[in-house]
C-alpha cells in the first residue's frame, strides 16, 4: 500500500537520532565537556551583575565563563570560573580581569594582558576582579545636569536678564527698521537721529569743496616745481649763488684772522706804526673788498630766493 | 431567587462536565502509561502500528514542515537581526534567536502543525469507531483496543513531534549561522560559544520534557475526546471540535508552564 514505509521511517529515525546526538555532542563540546579546563579564582568587592554564565572574554572573544560565586569566611566575594585550554593561554600573571558592565546588554568580565612574555597564570590562582560600571556615574551625572537646568531655568525665567535683554533687543531692531535704520537703533529715536544725518550730510559737501582746493593746491606745487627745479630755474641759480657765499665767506673769515693778528700786532707792538698803518690800510681795502662781495651777493640771494625777513645781515666786525 | 438557584445549578452543571471530562482524560492517560509499562505491550504488531504512525504524522509531511520552518525561521530570524543592528544589540542576536525560535516558537509550532493534520484526524477516527461499536467489536475479539490502536498513536506522535523539532530545530540554527557569518568559517567559535551558553544540560531536558508533553497532548487529548463522544453520528464533528479546542488549550497551557518554570 506504501511504498517502502519501513524504510522511510527508518531513515527518518536514523536522520533525527544523528541530528539530536550530533546536536548534543557539538553542545557539549562547546561547553567544553571534552577539554580540559583552567580553573579561576576572581576576588570582588560585589557580586552585583554577577551570575553563572556571565562570559570572559579577550579582546571580545569568549574564552570562559563564571560557574559561581560565593562568600568566603571575611565576607568577601568570590567568583569561581572556568576557562577553556585554548583560551588559558592568554592568561598572564599580569592580567587585569575588569568586569564591564554596559547599561545595555549583559555584564562580561574583560581579561587583558599587556605583557604577553610574562609566565602564565597556574590553575587555581586567585585574581583581583577590577569594576568599571558607567550606571554608578550615573546620579552624579544627574545631579551636574540638574544644576545646569536650574541654571538655564533661573536665565530664562519670565521676568529674568535674558527676557528683558531680548525685550530690548527686540526695541532696538524694531527702530533698525525705521527712516534713519542702524543709527536710529543706535540714538533711541527719530528726532536725535536726523541731527547726524544732516551733520553727515554737512560733512559730505565740505568733503567735495575740501577736493576743489586740494585740486587747486595740486595745481599750484606742479608749478612751483616746474619753477623751482627745472634745469634753469631757482634752485639752480640759488645753488650757485650759495656756492659763491661759500668762497667769499672763506675769503672773509681769512681776512678777518689777518684782522686779529694785525690788531694784536697793533696793540703790542705800536714801534713799528708805518708798518702797521700800511698793514691796515692794505687790510682796510681788502675787507671794503669782501664785504662789498658779500652785499652784492646778498642782494642776488634777496632777489632771487625769499629767505624771511630781510633784516638778516651779515655782522661784520 | 430561581433565577440564582438556576445560575448556581449551571455553574455545578458546567464544573461536572468540566471535571468529568478531565477525570476522563487523565484516567485514560493513567490506563495508557500502565499499558505502556507492561512488557506485553512491546510486540511486534505495537511496532508496526508505531512505525506506520510516524510514517503518517512526521515522514509523509517532512517536506512541508521543512518547507514551513525555513520560511518561518528566515522571517523571524531577518528581523531580529535587523532590530538588534538597529537597536545596537547585534551581539545578543544569536541568543534572542536561539531562545525565542528554536526553544519557544517551533516546538510550539511543530505541535500545532501535527495537532491540525493528525490530532484531528485521530480524533475523528476514533470517534467514528466509537460510534460504529468497533472499539466493542476488538475488544469482543480480545484484541485490546489500548494496545493495539491508541498506544501507538501516542508514542507515534510523541516520537513525530520530538523528530520534527530537532529536525527543524537545526535547520534554524543553521539558517541562523548564514544569516549572522554567511558562508564563512570566521563565526563558528563565537556561535559555539553562545549555543553552549544558552543549551545548558537542563534547557536541553526542558526542551525535550517540553516536546514529550506537546506529543501527548496533540495524540492524547484527541482519542480521549473521541471515546467521549455518544454514539449518535451527528456527534462526532462535535467531537472533534472539543477535542481541537482541548488540544489548543493544552498546548498554550504546557507553553505557559514551561515558560514560568524557566524565567520565574
Amino acid at each position: 500500500m506504501f511504498k517502502h514505509l519501513h524504510l522511510k521511517v527508518g531513515l527518518f529515525v536514523i536522520a533525527v537520532m544523528a541530528l539530536a546526538l550530533g546536536f548534543l555532542f557539538y553542545v557539549l563540546n562547546a561547553r567544553g565537556f571534552f577539554e580540559q579546563q583552567q580553573h579561576l579564582n576572581l576576588a570582588a568587592g560585589s557580586a552585583e551583575g554577577i551570575t553563572p554564565g556571565v562570559p570572559i572574554t579577550f579582546s571580545g572573544m569568549p574564552i570562559g565563563q563564571v560557574t559561581g560565586v560565593t562568600l568566603n569566611d571575611g565576607g568577601g566575594i568570590v567568583i569561581q570560573a572556568e576557562v577553556n585550554a585554548d583560551g588559558a593561554r592568554w592568561l598572564r600573571t599580569d592580567s587585569s580581569f575588569t568586569l564591564d558592565k554596559p547599561i545595555v546588554g549583559g555584564a562580561k568580565i574583560k581579561v587583558s594582558s599587556a605583557n604577553l612574555d610574562s609566565p602564565q597564570l597556574p590553575d587555581n590562582s586567585t585574581v583581583l576582579l577590577l569594576t568599571s560600571d558607567p550606571s554608578q556615574e550615573i546620579p552624579v551625572l544627574i545631579d551636574r545636569v540638574k544644576t545646569i537646568l536650574a541654571n538655564i531655568d533661573h536665565i530664562t525665567r519670565q521676568d529674568g536678564e535674558l527676557a528683558s535683554t531680548l525685550a530690548n533687543t527686540r526695541t532696538i531692531t524694531t527702530r533698525m527698521t525705521g527712516k534713519y535704520g542702524v543709527l536710529e537703533g543706535v540714538l533711541g529715536s527719530e528726532e536725535n537721529a536726523r541731527p547726524v544725518a544732516n551733520s553727515l550730510k554737512n560733512l559730505e559737501n565740505l568733503t567735495t569743496r575740501l577736493n576743489q582746493v586740494s585740486a587747486k593746491v595740486d595745481a599750484m606745487l606742479v608749478k612751483t616745481d616746474r619753477w623751482l627745479f627745472a634745469a634753469d630755474g631757482v634752485s639752480e641759480q640759488s645753488r650757485q649763488s650759495l656756492a659763491q657765499v661759500h668762497a667769499m665767506l672763506v675769503d672773509a673769515q681769512g681776512s678777518l684772522k689777518r684782522v686779529d693778528a694785525l690788531l694784536k700786532n697793533a696793540v703790542d707792538i705800536s714801534a713799528n706804526i708805518k708798518d702797521g698803518t700800511q698793514d691796515l690800510a692794505k687790510l682796510r681795502a681788502e675787507v671794503d673788498e669782501s664785504v662789498s662781495k658779500a652785499n652784492d651777493l646778498l642782494n642776488d640771494i634777496n632777489r632771487m630766493w625769499p629767505f624771511g625777513s630781510g633784516d638778516k645781515q651779515i655782522k661784520l666786525p | 431567587m430561581d433565577l440564582i438557584i438556576n445560575l448556581v445549578e449551571r455553574t455545578g452543571a458546567k464544573a461536572l462536565a468540566w471535571w468529568s471530562s478531565i477525570y476522563s482524560v487523565l484516567s485514560f492517560l493513567g490506563e495508557a502509561f500502565a499499558t505502556l509499562a507492561m512488557p506485553a505491550t512491546w510486540n511486534r504488531a505495537t511496532l508496526d502500528t508505531i512505525i506506520k504512525q510516524i510514517y503518517f504524522t512526521a515522514v509523509q509531511i517532512l517536506h512541508v514542515y521543512l518547507i514551513y520552518v525555513v520560511v518561518i525561521s528566515w522571517v523571524i530570524i531577518s528581523i531580529t537581526l535587523s532590530t538588534a543592528r538597529n537597536v545596537g544589540l547585534f551581539d545578543q542576536a544569536t541568543e534572542m534567536i536561539i531562545r525565542v525560535l528554536v526553544l519557544e516558537l517551533l516546538p510550539f509550532l511543530t505541535a500545532l502543525l501535527i495537532a491540525l493534520r493528525s490530532g484531528s484526524a485521530i480524533n475523528t477516527e476514533v470517534a467514528l469507531m466509537k460510534v460504529y461499536n468497533e472499539l466493542d467489536a476488538l475488544a469482543h475479539c480480545k484484541v485490546e483496543p489500548m494496545r493495539f490502536e491508541f498506544l501507538p498513536r501516542i508514542a507515534g506522535g510523541v516520537a513525530s513531534v520530538l523528530g520534527l523539532t530537532i529536525m527543524g530545530g537545526v535547520l534554524t540554527l543553521l539558517l541562523a549561522y548564514l544569516s549572522i557569518y554567511g558562508l564563512s568559517a570566521s563565526g563558528l567559535y563565537p556561535f559555539a560559544t553562545t549555543i553552549a551558553s544558552v543549551f545548558n544540560m537542563k534547557v536541553l531536558l526542558g526542551l525535550a520534557v517540553k516536546c514529550g508533553f506537546f506529543g501527548l497532548a496533540v495524540t492524547a487529548l484527541p482519542i480521549a475526546a473521541g471515546l467521549e463522544t455518544p454514539k449518535k453520528p451527528f456527534m462526532v464533528p462535535v467531537s472533534v471540535l472539543r477535542g481541537m479546542m482541548r488540544v489548543f488549550l493544552a498546548l498554550v497551557l504546557i507553553e505557559v508552564l514551561s515558560l514560568a518554570l524557566k524565567y520565574i
